[in-house]
């Protein structure tokens, strides 16, 4: 489940306009979300508040080990809409699954973003101001994010840990997106990393606005996918080493018929590292995915399966009646969560490591339970367990 | 003076030293790196041994050895080892970066694991080395300084230059962890399989034991079975009763009883030890060594795995009273000062009062002598000065009637200061026909030896021996006999007094008292060979009660040591003279007057 802080991140691109999933660092996030996620250690608390539009704060307490905990604060310049506290939170933005892509989106105009006032331009870059402390480990995390014009954003990124060499680690990055394709520059100040990302969307350009009327074909030869192909490339300055990846990615878009499903490649030729997954909405409840990892140098190869599964309570009183309606009968529009009772994720991979996650709310706490288990081991079946309650208001 | 080091048998079979540099290699963290465990595949030490040169040689005798060399190695030993690496570098790079500021590569850190083998050779070394060896505890080396100069890494990633580099630092990072933290480890665990063959049986011994099962295979130690011929320290039979009661209480009480026989031997061994006999009587399970200082005693321990802490120091520090007090004092370890600290407190306190109870153990014991703790700190000065007389005699006392709990309460009362010697003679008078079996045990021993120098090898059994053929055991058992017979004589009355206000004292104390101190300490510091006594670790919180008293017996020693080099000069010349007379004939002659214990020598090693 999404950090607070992490979802009203998410909010603020929503705000600006800002795609997250037109970024070649986001080509499996779908695979990702379905396999690779964290299970909890241990117990976390986290209470929050959206104490204004612009301001948020967080403070989590966990007993990994010792208790420790956190403090965070957040700013934005651009005021946040969205429904945050845990009551009304809406489960599909702190619950990372199946990625269900949209059809791009033309960017603003950049004079859509001027705002004059007196003959003069009085409009301001939206900015987030984002800064987190662990404690007792006095870990200092800041987040500056800033949309610079309507297709381009400054994200500066820094950690500040006694631990780390040098004291800390800075990584900048400029992401550009133009709908059609997007790049990213990030320049790293731990080994003086720099790199490059690019994504490319192939199909129509948003940007560019029919203007001649839809033919019959056309209209025929309606998208249903989109094929998209990135690659990205690192180098450290100072350990003169580097990586190298490119990724090719498939996926339906809404207008799609039948169940949605999104395929991805990637390989690292460097490495020789070839992965594929597939990911599959069966149906509004359940998605699957599967990856395969080969690496023809070594010939290691890895299988991992998950899925993810939301369950819904029945309310057996008006099953019934619900049965007996017309289904062309408009239905009483609700609120898509209410019945939702949890969500099932699971992983497991060939070496019979396991990882379970169980999610969902109840009354007005989000809870995360979640534990990694690992068959193989039969002296230590469960590594991992571990409980996160979280509150906002 | 040369050494001769022959270098060739340690070439050969290296099988042990390879897995122990597995386990070695794998236990402190590894880099990033490296993604599996590194597992030794040769070794081989060359054929070129290392070149050492002594600088300094503290310690030197037949079993021991301690010294600073300077050595230098360039020779051809050279080691292979197999793991495997992770071979993408912005894998390793982004593994120990906080996630909040990485850049998160979709595919470009994809790890890439690779089978490597590296070798190490021309290791070049030189530094300085601290060696110590003890046959008890094996070798101990340690190096003053980081002994690495060089080393040639030469693996599979030879041609990439990053690789290699990145390799060969962090190899020599490791092989210096190796070289000043493992290699003694090592080496010394090594050399304990090597001398001490009790060591492997303890650590079966010790696994079996963490497994749970408290196992009752003791026979390495005859002392620990109930003796079917049971007498207590000094001769006088106990019961069955008695043993059981004994043995019920927790592993300090064990080895309170010996066998007849095993007396009788140690006797012989002790009178071997101080008539230059060559006959020396075959003890099982006892590794003979030279005489020692009293700095070395400790390790007795390791020799005699059946002679728990207790037991041991209580018979050193009873030799100890009887001949130099400081001897078990001041010996090394934690666990052996407390003990032996105890009768000594014992005797302080009871100086003052006339008569010695110290060292009375079992519970009912415990809180009085707590008592006593309390009461010498008051008046510390006073007793001070008074014990110095007579630690000796009021020393041999406790630990009689800490052998014979009945005895305590009975010699509570009497207020004849031990000092003087009417209350032995008393004794002696008192019982005439146990006078009489006595000498026949000492004199048998005398006889059946035949004049040598035979170098007495265990300490422990030793003064055991030495307390048996010395006079004050004679002492001891008159004492101990008179008490007994006494005993029912008494009015029931006080006897039951005196318990009650035993038992009105608060069980706080009892738990902190020094029994358990004391065993707690020696099981837990040191003495990995008297299994009976690490288990007894249940006390706790005494550490401050052990501390003080420490320093309270440390402080005595060195008045006592004063005193005993006085006293041994004079001794020196008289014990000259009644060395002529055979000792039985002596002791019997004085009737175990106390005088006359302090004529008995005490061999050289237990003098400081």
């Amino acid at each position: 489940m999404l950090d607070f802080m992490e979802n009203v991140q998410n909010a603020f691109y929503e705000a600006s306009h800002w795609n997250l999933d037109n970024s070649y660092g986001a080509l499996n996030a779908t695979a990702r979300a379905l396999l690779d996620f964290q299970t909890p250690k241990g117990l976390r608390l986290q209470i929050s508040s959206l104490a204004a539009p612009n301001f948020a704060t967080s403070y989590t307490l966990g007993n990994v080990g010792v208790v420790d905990g956190s403090v965070s604060y957040l700013y934005s310049s651009l005021p946040l809409r969205r429904k945050l506290t845990s009551s009304d939170i809406d489960l599909h933005h702190v619950v990372k699954g199946y990625r269900h892509l949209q059809e791009l989106r033309r960017p603003d105009e950049r004079w859509w973003w001027e705002v004059w006032h007196n003959g003069k331009r009085v409009d301001r870059r939206d900015t987030l101001l984002y800064g987190r402390i662990f404690l007792p480990q006095s870990r200092l995390e800041a987040l500056y994010l800033r949309r610079l014009t309507p297709t381009r954003q400054l994200r500066i990124s820094a950690v500040s840990d006694s631990n780390l060499n040098n004291g800390g680690t800075i990584l900048t990055l400029l992401q550009n997106d133009s709908g059609k394709y997007s790049t990213e520059y990030m320049y790293s100040t731990d080994s003086a990393l720099m790199g490059i990302r690019g994504l490319y969307n192939f199909g129509a350009d948003p940007r560019v606005s029919p203007t001649e009327p839809v033919t019959a074909q056309q209209v025929a030869e309606i998208v249903h996918g989109r094929f998209s192909a990135g690659a990205e490339l690192y180098y450290g300055l100072l350990n003169k080493s580097g990586g190298i990846s490119t990724g090719l990615r498939f996926t339906t878009l809404p207008n799609h018929t039948g169940f949605p499903y999104t395929m991805t490649l990637t390989l690292n030729p460097l490495m020789g590292n070839l992965s594929s997954t597939y990911a599959v909405k069966a149906g509004p409840n359940l998605a699957l995915c599967s990856r395969f990892d080969f690496n023809f140098y070594s010939y290691e190869s890895e299988l991992q399966l998950g899925c993810e599964l939301w369950r819904r309570r029945r309310s057996t009183e008006v099953d019934w009646a619900v049965k007996k309606l017309r289904p062309d009968w408009e239905r009483p529009t609700r609120a898509r969560d209410d019945d939702v009772s949890g969500i099932l994720k699971a992983r497991v991979d060939h070496h019979w490591r396991i990882g379970v996650l169980w999610e969902g709310r109840i009354k007005e706490l989000l809870f995360t339970l979640g534990a990694s288990l690992d068959l193989k081991k039969r002296e230590q079946v469960f590594r991992a367990v571990g409980i996160e309650l979280q509150y906002s208001s | 003076m040369a050494f001769n080091f022959n270098w060739s048998p340690l070439i050969a079979d290296t099988s042990r030293a390879r897995d122990m540099l597995t386990t070695a290699l794998n236990k402190s963290p590894k880099p990033p790196i490296i993604v599996d465990d590194i597992i030794v595949t040769e070794l081989n030490l060359g054929s070129t041994p290392p070149e050492l040169e002594i600088l300094e040689i503290g310690d030197l005798a037949e079993d021991r050895f301690r010294g600073i060399f300077k050595m230098s190695y360039t020779g051809d030993a050279f080691l292979t080892l197999k793991t495997k690496v992770q071979a993408n570098p912005l894998n390793t790079y982004l593994s120990t970066k906080p996630d909040f500021a990485s850049p998160m590569p979709l595919a470009a850190a994809s790890g890439l694991t690779i089978p490597l083998q590296i070798t190490l050779s021309d290791i070049r070394l030189s530094g300085f080395v601290i060696l110590v060896f003890s046959k008890q505890k094996g070798i101990t080396l340690v190096f003053r300084n980081d002994p690495l100069e060089s080393l040639k890494v030469s693996s599979t990633f030879d041609s990439i230059p990053f690789v290699r580099d990145y390799l060969q630092k962090v190899i020599e990072e490791q092989l210096r962890v190796l070289f000043m933290e493992d290699l003694p480890a090592i080496i010394h665990r090594l050399s304990l399989r090597l001398f001490v063959p009790e060591y492997q049986e303890l650590e079966a011994e010790t696994e079996e034991r963490l497994e749970g099962t408290h196992d009752s295979t003791a026979p390495i130690d005859p002392l620990l079975t109930p003796p079917q011929d049971a007498v207590d320290a000094f001769g006088n039979p106990i019961d069955a009763s008695q043993i059981l009661a004994q043995s019920l209480d927790p592993t300090s009480e064990m080895h309170a009883s010996f066998s007849q026989k095993n007396m009788l031997r140690l006797a012989a061994l002790s009178e071997s030890q101080r008539t230059l006999s060559l006959f020396t009587p075959g003890i099982r399970e006892v590794v003979f060594r030279a005489w020692a200082h009293n700095s070395d005693r400790p390790d007795s321990g390791t020799v005699t795995p059946g002679l728990t802490q207790s037991s041991l120091s209580r018979i050193q520090s009873t030799f100890g009273g009887v001949r130099s007090q400081t001897s078990s004092i001041a010996s090394g370890s934690t666990g052996q000062d407390t003990y032996s600290s105890r009768p000594t407190t014992g005797s302080n306190y009871s100086a003052p009062t006339g008569l010695n109870l110290g060292a009375g153990r079992g519970s009912r014991q415990m809180h009085k002598r707590k008592k006593r703790v309390v009461d010498l700190r008051k008046s510390k000065d006073v007793p001070l000065s008074s014990e110095v007389n007579t630690p000796l005699h009021s020393t041999n006392v406790s630990d009689t009637s800490s052998i014979i709990p009945e005895e305590r309460e009975r010699e509570e009362e009497l207020s004849t200061p031990p000092e003087t010697p009417v209350q032995p003679s008393l004794h002696f008078e008192d019982e005439p026909s146990r006078l009489q079996e006595n000498p026949t045990i000492a004199s048998t021993a005398v006889e059946g030896l035949l004049p040598a120098a035979s170098f007495l090898t265990d300490p422990p059994k030793f003064s055991k021996a030495k307390l048996k053929a010395n006079s004050p055991t004679h002492l001891h058992d008159l004492a101990s006999e008179k008490k007994e017979r006494s005993l029912p004589s008494r009015s029931p009355l006080s006897h039951h007094r005196l318990r009650s206000s035993q038992q009105a004292t608060s069980p706080l104390l009892r738990s902190l008292s020094f029994d358990k101190v004391s065993s707690l300490s020696s099981s837990g510091s040191k003495r990995p060979t008297s299994p009976p006594c690490a288990e007894n670790t249940s006390a706790s919180g005494g550490i401050l009660e052990q501390a003080w008293m420490m320093k309270i017996a440390n402080e005595i020693a060195r008045k006592v040591e004063k005193e005993k080099n006085r006293e041994r000069e004079r001794e020196r010349s008289r014990s000259r003279a009644s060395q002529s007379s055979s000792k039985a004939s002596a002791t019997n002659a004085h009737g175990g007057l106390w005088p006359l214990e302090d004529e008995l020598d005490a061999p050289p090693a237990y003098v400081a």
